[in-house]
């Protein structure tokens, strides 16, 4: 099973340079946190998701779709009590409360869609690229992309010595918090040795090969602005001060 | 706070961030299912790294919290919590290693000062473990009541709790098992880095350290006060059934304790 949401397609949002992809991502924070009416918010939403349909990257959304359902409704729950409205509906429920808690639902939805967009129309490798385009020390990029790499390899160990442990009696699933918690120490301690005991030779390898040596570094994957990445950000910055006016003016 | 930036030139100390933000990812991301609070928490027994990762690697450690943290979020919650998870994680793991000396808990001349092997270092893990378990509540927690998106007096003591028991309970056989095996291995940061970057005892220190204290303690209880007496929040479960969000009163005085704690983490060396 691929544990990561990049879906290898050959569209203009997987050309498009990953400070852009990450500049939108932000961007529909920005958006989502500002606007505070449901038809806005709903406009906001359904641009996202022309957005994510352009890259062809939303059947994503069934991967995240309990998640999505679970904050919608958790949202609307909570607000609906503590909203602080003035039209009660069923004991302490406001109408103004349930209009709140589906607002703050679409908003975090609206970002958590953003955020799977972002990750499913760029790779790992991208990503670190951006991440040094903008400054961010290699080293620092390095570290990322690596920790990334090495997860699903982690879990697979994980599973492996968990059966192991299993087979040799050991029971995750009864007893109270605390004693369950404690049954995790016979998982925690193999992996995190077994991962670990390589830092000497991994650092070794890194050396060997001219890590750090210089500052300056080629890639073989290089990154640069095109015309439709300009177009892109001008247009994002439009929305948002579009979003802006509507809070401010409008609303 | 020199060391955070530090220790970058270090290759082993990269290599630990990596192995670090590694670990805490993959054991975040099986459990991403058991929620507490959809998008933003759920049962974590991993929660019992953080501390460890930093007393053991020190700036590595919170570098390896704060993007394992981010790396569990990439399956499937990416969002605006991420930032405040981020740097919330990095303190969880910041505090321990930062504060580990400084509550008169620990003999100065002790060879092994994170050897948990007598009651007061054991006393001193258990305040540690409290203490980051609480900064990163207050981070989190503060963030998403200025954005009105989860309850303050909800989710930081969700998230105190959240931290601190499997902090407490895993985190102390994990350093008694690790500790030695590390320490034989070269691999702990006092170890790795120079002098320079190495505790430094001054007054600069303790204060830096008083600080921190103040800013995690006092923020996360004027915080609960704010809320659960001025916005009549409630803790826990019951935080999502009354009170309001977004209140000032409970945005300034958490965002106080977070303020001073990077004060405190910036004068103390």
């Amino acid at each position: 099973m691929d544990m990561f949401l990049y879906l290898d397609k050959n569209t203009y949002m997987h050309r498009l340079d990953p400070r852009t992809k990450m500049f939108v991502m932000l961007a529909t924070f920005t958006a989502a946190l500002i606007v505070n009416t449901i038809p806005q918010l709903i406009m906001v939403a359904l641009l996202v998701i022309a957005y994510g349909l352009s890259g062809k990257v939303l059947s994503n959304l069934k991967r995240i779709k309990i998640i999505l359902i679970m904050i919608g409704l958790f949202s609307v729950f909570i607000w609906s009590f503590i909203g602080q409205g003035t039209t009660k509906l069923i004991g302490p429920l406001t109408q103004e409360g349930l209009l709140r808690g589906v607002v703050t639902g679409i908003k975090l939805d609206v970002m958590i869609i953003a955020g799977m967009i972002f990750l499913s129309s760029t790779k790992i490798e991208e990503i670190s690229l951006g991440l040094q385009k903008l400054k961010i020390p290699y080293r620092v990029a390095f570290a990322f992309s690596t920790a990334i790499r090495l997860v699903p390899m982690i879990i697979g160990t994980t599973y492996i010595i968990s059966q192991a442990q299993q087979s040799r009696g050991l029971d995750l699933d009864s007893g109270n918090l605390v004693t369950r918690l404690k049954k995790y120490l016979p998982l925690l301690i193999p992996v995190f040795i077994s991962i670990i005991r390589g830092t000497n030779v991994f650092a070794m390898a890194l050396e060997s090969k001219g890590f750090g040596y210089s500052s300056q570094r080629s890639n073989y994957l290089e990154i640069t602005f095109k015309p439709i990445d300009f177009i892109i950000v001008i247009v994002i910055i439009l929305l948002i001060l579009s979003t802006l006016y509507l809070r401010i003016v409008v609303t | 706070m020199k060391e955070v930036f530090g220790m970058w030139k270090y290759t082993k100390m990269v290599v630990l961030v990596a192995l670090s933000a590694a670990i805490f990812a993959a054991l975040l991301i099986p459990f991403k299912a058991l929620v507490l609070i959809p998008g933003f928490t759920e049962v974590r027994p991993a929660n019992a790294l953080p501390i460890v990762l930093g007393l053991l690697f020190g700036p590595a450690g919170a570098w390896g919290a704060a993007i394992g943290n981010l790396i569990g979020d990439f399956f499937g919650t990416l969002g605006i919590g991420s930032i405040f998870g981020f740097i919330g994680n990095f303190f969880s793991a910041y505090i321990p290693y930062k504060l580990w000396n400084k509550l008169a808990l620990v003999n100065e001349s002790d060879e092994d000062p994170l050897l948990l092997d007598n009651t007061k270092k054991v006393v001193n893990f258990v305040i540690v473990a409290l203490l980051s378990s609480m900064a990163c509540a207050l981070i989190i927690a503060w963030g998403l009541e200025m954005l009105q998106l989860v309850p303050f007096a909800a989710l930081a003591t969700i998230i105190s709790l959240n931290n601190s028991v499997p902090s407490i309970v895993l985190g102390i056989p994990l350093m008694l098992i690790l500790y030695p095996r590390i320490k034989k291995w070269d691999l702990l940061w006092t170890d790795i880095v120079e002098e320079e970057y190495l505790e430094k005892k001054s007054s600069a220190a303790r204060v830096g350290a008083l600080l921190m204290v103040v800013g995690i303690v006092g923020g996360i209880t004027t915080g609960l006060i704010a809320a659960l007496g001025l916005s009549g929040q409630a803790a826990f479960a019951g935080g999502f059934t009354q009170g309001q969000m977004g209140s000032v009163g409970v945005t300034l005085m958490a965002g106080s304790g977070v303020v001073l704690t990077v004060i405190g983490s910036l004068i103390e060396q």
